[in-house]
């Protein structure tokens, strides 16, 4: 629509919103009917009912971030996060995915640096607990003993992530757990600058945090990025033993199935 | 004798269904014609909550009421969202789709890429208003391939060009885009009280009759906060006694309309719900006709 009295209106609404997100207070701003005093107050509900869902959603997606932070700091950070970067979409459940960057770039949370990587831990579980349900595909397992490796592909559940930190995420993730945190073991393994690696998967519902070594990881990686399994076992390298990993991949259900033939989108 | 009130199900009353009711909503047989979800609840590809939905709809007929579509939008319907939504009414073949006759969606300052409010913001009642939420509720039910039902909102601001009322607009939406009403009366109340009407439970039955009683698809009612300056559609407690009043009247006009107890915050025990749900029930007005041989 091209309409002038159309682009007036998306004017208008881009006013609105701008004001709604505080960067405008002044009522003939937005050509409001009401009064400065009762404008002021309409758009203060819209304020807080962003904050307050600003909040509530990040709770639900950063639960190790917000135990880490304390109610009051999780709730100030969430509301400053809900203005500096605004959701792209009406479903508020895939709003967040920028928070970790985002921490890594605030100065008043360098006091903690493993913030970040926390922040990624518990986005890439959020994350996993919204992806397709999906079932062992057990017979294309046959494929690994009838097929040239060349043409086959290990693919992994929806939602299967992996992260290499700096510091002890899986610790610190492990120690907000239970209903009182036990966190002897997280803060020595950050005095110690403690790197670990973990894998994200779901078991039933929850996507659980299983601990993994290198080798795994990039074994791993390569399998979400679609490399072919004899590829994937090249880059691995000789330490990573594929008959144990097949073990746990399918203990812990990380395996959805195995694929032959020409690779199509759905192996990425 | 006097008859007894009518089920909520012969009613075609219905409750939202939220977490802390689950297992018991899924577990129990509860007299209730229908459940209602926020659609947006339920976009994701797998996971619990999606189980839970379809779980629901074995024992249940399920309303999708969206609160993020932005009907209102002048940059038009997110096509990532009216997916998801088809999507999910393919899956779920719910009893009606409803969404909010606001905007959410608008440009950045930068004046290029589109943000979401994640709100839901008024509109302004004008002719090219009125055009742009004709052209995306079109858009939408040719996708979905079905009626959507408009929902009037609660609005703590509106703008000094609006040239129509409220109930015109919609009126005009539902006879040009062919979509129906969804009335929340407590949004009428809301505003009747911001807008310092002499006589809000007056104020409110006239636009109750103002609208034909066939473009009414739903009714929705709930509680509201007022601290005596501002009236707030919190839905966080009981319906007020002057929002039954206007539901009654509401009835009288309309006949049977499936109406819906809402209760998002600060969520009672299931037992408390369900009282509301029965005092819908029990508004059916004394002398009409059975719920059942009502119209549809």
């Amino acid at each position: 629509m091209t309409d002038p009295a159309i682009t007036l209106e998306a004017t208008r609404q881009q006013v609105l919103l701008a004001a709604v997100r505080g960067r405008s207070a002044n009522a003939a701003d937005v050509g409001l009917a009401e009064a400065d005093e009762r404008a002021h107050a309409g758009l203060q509900i819209y304020r807080s009912n962003g904050s307050a869902l600003a909040e509530r959603a990040l709770a639900a997606a950063f639960p190790t971030v917000q135990a880490l932070l304390g109610a009051e700091d999780f709730k100030r950070m969430a509301g400053a996060h809900w203005n500096d970067v605004p959701a792209e979409r009406g479903d508020i459940g895939v709003w967040g995915g920028g928070l970790p960057r985002w921490l890594a770039e605030q100065p008043a949370l360098a006091q903690w640096p493993y913030l970040a990587d926390c922040a990624q831990l518990d986005w890439l579980r959020h994350v996993c607990e919204r992806a397709a349900d999906a079932e062992l595909d057990a017979p294309s397992l046959a494929k690994l003993a009838s097929t040239d490796p060349d043409t086959l592909w290990l693919v992994l559940k929806p939602g299967v992530a992996v992260l290499a930190s700096a510091w002890p995420v899986a610790s610190i993730f492990e120690a907000h757990q239970g209903a009182t945190p036990n966190l002897d073991t997280a803060r020595e393994a950050i005095e110690q600058r403690r790197g670990e690696v973990v894998l994200v998967a779901r078991s039933g519902w929850r996507a659980l945090v299983h601990r993994i070594d290198l080798p795994t990881l990039e074994w791993t990686s390569h399998l979400l990025a679609g490399t072919r399994l004899s590829q994937a076992l090249d880059c691995a390298g000789p330490a990573f033993d594929l008959p144990a990993w097949l073990a746990r991949a399918l203990r812990d259900e990380w395996l959805h199935g195995v694929r032959d033939g020409v690779r199509d989108a759905n192996d990425a | 004798m006097k008859p007894l009130p009518p089920t909520c199900a012969a009613a075609a009353v219905g409750i939202g269904l939220r977490q802390p009711h689950y297992e018991q909503v899924l577990e129990q047989d509860v007299d209730l014609a229908f459940v209602e979800v926020h659609s947006e609840n339920f976009f994701q590809q797998g996971g619990a909550a999606l189980a839970v939905l379809r779980r629901a709809r074995e024992r249940y007929a399920v309303s999708l009421h969206g609160v993020g579509l932005g009907l209102g939008s002048a940059v038009g319907i997110d096509a990532w969202h009216l997916e998801r939504l088809a999507a999910l009414v393919q899956a779920i073949e719910p009893v009606r789709v409803s969404d909010h006759a606001c905007f959410a969606r608008a440009l950045r300052p930068d004046g290029v890429t589109v943000m979401h409010a994640n709100d839901l913001l008024p509109v302004a009642f004008t002719p090219a208003s009125l055009d742009i939420m004709v052209r995306n509720v079109q858009q939408v039910q040719e996708r979905l391939r079905r009626t959507l039902l408009v929902e009037n909102l609660s609005a703590y601001v509106s703008f000094a060009d609006d040239c129509m009322g409220e109930a015109e607009f919609l009126a005009n939406l539902c006879r040009r885009s062919g979509c129906r009403l969804l009335l929340d009366v407590n949004n009428l109340m809301v505003n009747a009280l911001n807008a310092r009407a002499g006589d809000p439970v007056a104020h409110c039955a006239a636009i109750v009759d103002s609208f034909e009683a066939a473009l009414v698809g739903e009714i929705h009612l709930a509680g509201f906060a007022d601290d005596g300056d501002i009236a707030i559609d919190d839905h966080a407690s009981r319906v007020r006694p002057a929002v039954w009043q206007v539901y009654r009247h509401a009835l009288r006009r309309f006949g049977r309309v499936p109406t819906l107890i809402e209760w998002d915050n600060d969520v009672p025990a299931l037992e408390v719900l369900l009282s509301e749900a029965r005092q819908a029930a029990a508004c059916w007005p004394a002398g009409a006709p059975s719920p059942d041989a009502a119209r549809p």
